[in-house]
């Protein structure tokens, strides 16, 4: 069902209205047609994604000098809403790829380390991935168990990190290991590891409940040795460049349950139209249109939100709370209105004729990656204890 | 080896996916906050004059629209799928359902008179009234040869082979440049629009002017009297055989 949603060109500059134009478009043709299948079988959305490649979707942020479209967040935050209202898995791929891959990169690379793993990646043939999350820990990021010993002309890594998406299809990895164990977090350091490379193996694909077509595993380093040269950044920055590029991919991460509870609404909406009861359309129902109303109140009030982080950020200030209000809300929006789609169509929600039930899968990880929703509400509230205190 | 200069025409319409209602006044539809796009067919005159740019024939497209302030954004989509600047021939709001063909091809035919160009590419017919006038009458007051439902252009030594779509199959002819194409559905695959496209877009010049500066009068010359929904569709009637078929058509007149 095709959304003719007319954005006002007011609330978004003329070039990233065209851009949101662009995306919806490549989201209608070549996404939805393929999202049933990347879910159904599990597939990597290869083709896709490679095509966005091309567009500039996988690098957006990145500069032009390095090949990539050298946009702002607002636009990234436009461009993953869109995407993901196609398909949530070709939406996590991209953003995993800017945000969590590349972002860590531009923040602290050297310019060898720029050309080398920036560069490259940005076509949508070769993707990175992140590695920060272990099987030990996920919120308590500081306590990271895998360390990296100083042999000399190498770095030695060992542990293991988990939930790592992109796992089998990237080619590079930023591993965060702890390089002085007494400096607790200011002992993380972060680091460029290439895939694959010996003493790196990966665990089998975890069997998820969404976004299924997007690979993810355990990633083990047993005296995987990589090259002096790998250190991105400072030693002990590490733990700094990884909340920090949280913080930015808290953006495009808003951007995705987004873009999954506008196509969840969008659901609802079409069928509403369609279905009768008691002799007429259901969407002429109390109830019904209830729910609707809360669900684009919310989707519009995280939307927003989102924009107004991304602004925040592009404009050089400090983003992290709303940023974290963002991607709260956002996800507990992609989750409330994928429910509410399926309690609005009733039996068909619940069959995978109509894609509601698909996004009620997706929805879900969006409230637990990248920062859980109490993770978020942590930040949010000690931002604003700082700013409102006497 | 670039040499030639291509004039492309891109109206704002609703867009093709939009469930089109009649306005209560039955003068027009609705378009105000509902989406409208580039026309379909104006996409693939784009993106064909960008594809002989690509092949070094072309060495300038100049995108043109007619209609109210929003039809920069369209320009705009133009500029971002390749081409190098815009004209906007700005109408007041509410205006521009008054524009018809004859009106159009005239402001082109003097746009023609200005820039010059040896290509003039437009969509065959816009999806709002579905005219397939444009072309044609542009072709007539310039004098120029047309090849008009194009789903093939091929471009060597002065002249254009076109195949055209027409009712009994394809047609080739060749025409001898400057000409004016309309582009058919099959004629390409346009592009998406890349973000470093969008990006340069934004400083691409769109140059902005009314019908009256360049002497035209766009006054309607057809008036539309009522616009109504097409009938629904009611149910039919079975019957048993040829005689009684014939009996019930001379019932209803319809023979």
């Amino acid at each position: 069902v095709p959304s003719p949603r007319a954005l006002s060109t007011t609330l978004l500059p003329e070039d990233i209205e065209l851009l949101r134009q662009t995306c919806w478009d490549f989201a209608e043709n070549e996404l939805k047609p393929i999202a049933g299948a990347v879910d159904r079988d599990s597939v990597y959305p290869g083709d896709a994604v490679k095509k966005m490649g091309e567009m500039g979707l996988m690098g957006m942020v990145a500069p032009e000098e390095l090949g990539g479209a050298g946009m702002g967040y607002l636009a990234y935050a436009v461009a993953m809403e869109e995407i993901s209202r196609g398909c949530a898995t070709t939406g996590v791929v991209m953003s995993v790829n800017n945000s969590l891959y590349l972002g860590p990169l531009l923040m602290a690379g050297n310019q060898a380390q720029l050309e080398k793993w920036v560069a490259p990646y940005l076509d949508g043939d070769h993707v990175g991935c992140f590695c920060l999350s272990e099987p030990g820990n996920g919120s308590d990021a500081g306590a990271a168990s895998t360390t990296a010993i100083d042999r000399g002309d190498k770095w030695e890594l060992n542990g293991a990190k988990a939930w790592i998406t992109n796992g089998y299809e990237s080619e590079a990895a930023i591993v965060f290991a702890t390089t002085d164990k007494a400096k607790k977090h200011k002992g993380i350091s972060a680091f460029i590891v290439p895939k694959p490379t010996e003493g790196l193996s990966l665990g089998k694909k975890e069997d998820k409940l969404g976004i299924k077509g997007s690979s993810t595993c355990v990633i083990n380093f047993d005296n995987c040795l990589i090259d002096k040269d790998c250190l991105l950044g400072e030693l002990g920055q590490g733990f700094k460049i990884a909340m920090k590029t949280l913080d930015a991919g808290r953006i495009g991460v808003a951007g995705q349950a987004l873009g999954i509870a506008q196509a969840s609404l969008e659901c609802a909406v079409a069928y509403s139209q369609q279905r009768h009861a008691f002799d007429q359309p259901i969407s002429k129902m109390q109830t019904i249109q209830n729910k609707l109303a809360d669900m684009e109140c919310r989707i519009w009030a995280a939307r927003l939100t989102n924009w107004h982080a991304a602004k925040l950020k592009d404009e050089g200030h400090n983003f992290t709370k709303e940023a974290a209000m963002a991607k709260l809300m956002a996800s507990e929006t992609a989750t409330y209105c994928a429910h509410q789609a399926i309690q609005v169509l009733g039996g068909m929600g619940y069959v995978n004729d109509m894609p509601a039930e698909r996004h009620y899968r997706d929805a879900r990880i969006t409230e637990i990656y990248e920062g859980t929703s109490e993770i978020q509400r942590l930040v949010i509230a000690g931002n604003l204890l700082k700013e409102m205190s006497m | 080896m670039a040499s030639l200069r291509v004039l492309v025409g891109c109206k704002r319409v609703i867009d093709y996916a939009v469930k089109i209602r009649v306005r209560p006044d039955a003068l027009g539809v609705v378009t105000d906050g509902v989406k409208h796009s580039m026309n379909p067919f104006d996409e693939n005159a784009i993106e064909e004059a960008v594809r002989m740019k690509q092949k070094k024939v072309v060495k300038e497209i100049i995108a043109v629209s007619c209609g109210p302030t929003q039809s920069q954004e369209t320009i705009r989509t133009a500029l971002a799928m390749g081409a190098d600047r815009g004209i906007h021939i700005e109408v007041p709001k509410g205006t521009e359902e008054n524009l018809q063909p004859l009106a159009v091809a005239k402001i082109f035919a003097k746009l023609v008179e200005k820039e010059k160009p040896d290509i003039v590419i437009l969509g065959k017919q816009a999806i709002d009234d579905d005219s397939n006038q444009t072309t044609q009458l542009l072709a007539g007051i310039l004098e120029w040869p047309q090849g008009t439902m194009a789903s093939v252009v091929e471009h060597s030594d002065g002249k254009l082979k076109i195949t055209r779509e027409v009712d009994g199959g394809l047609e080739d002819i060749s025409v001898n440049l400057p000409a004016v194409i309309s582009a058919d559905l099959r004629l390409n695959e346009p592009r998406y629009a890349t973000l470093p496209n969008i990006m340069k877009a934004k400083k691409k010049k769109i140059e902005k002017m009314s019908p009256e500066d360049l002497g035209v009068d766009v006054t309607p010359r057809l008036k539309v009297l009522k616009v109504v929904d097409p009938p629904v569709r009611a149910a039919g009637d079975k019957v048993p055989d040829v005689a009684t078929l014939m009996d019930k058509l001379k019932e209803r007149g319809h023979i």
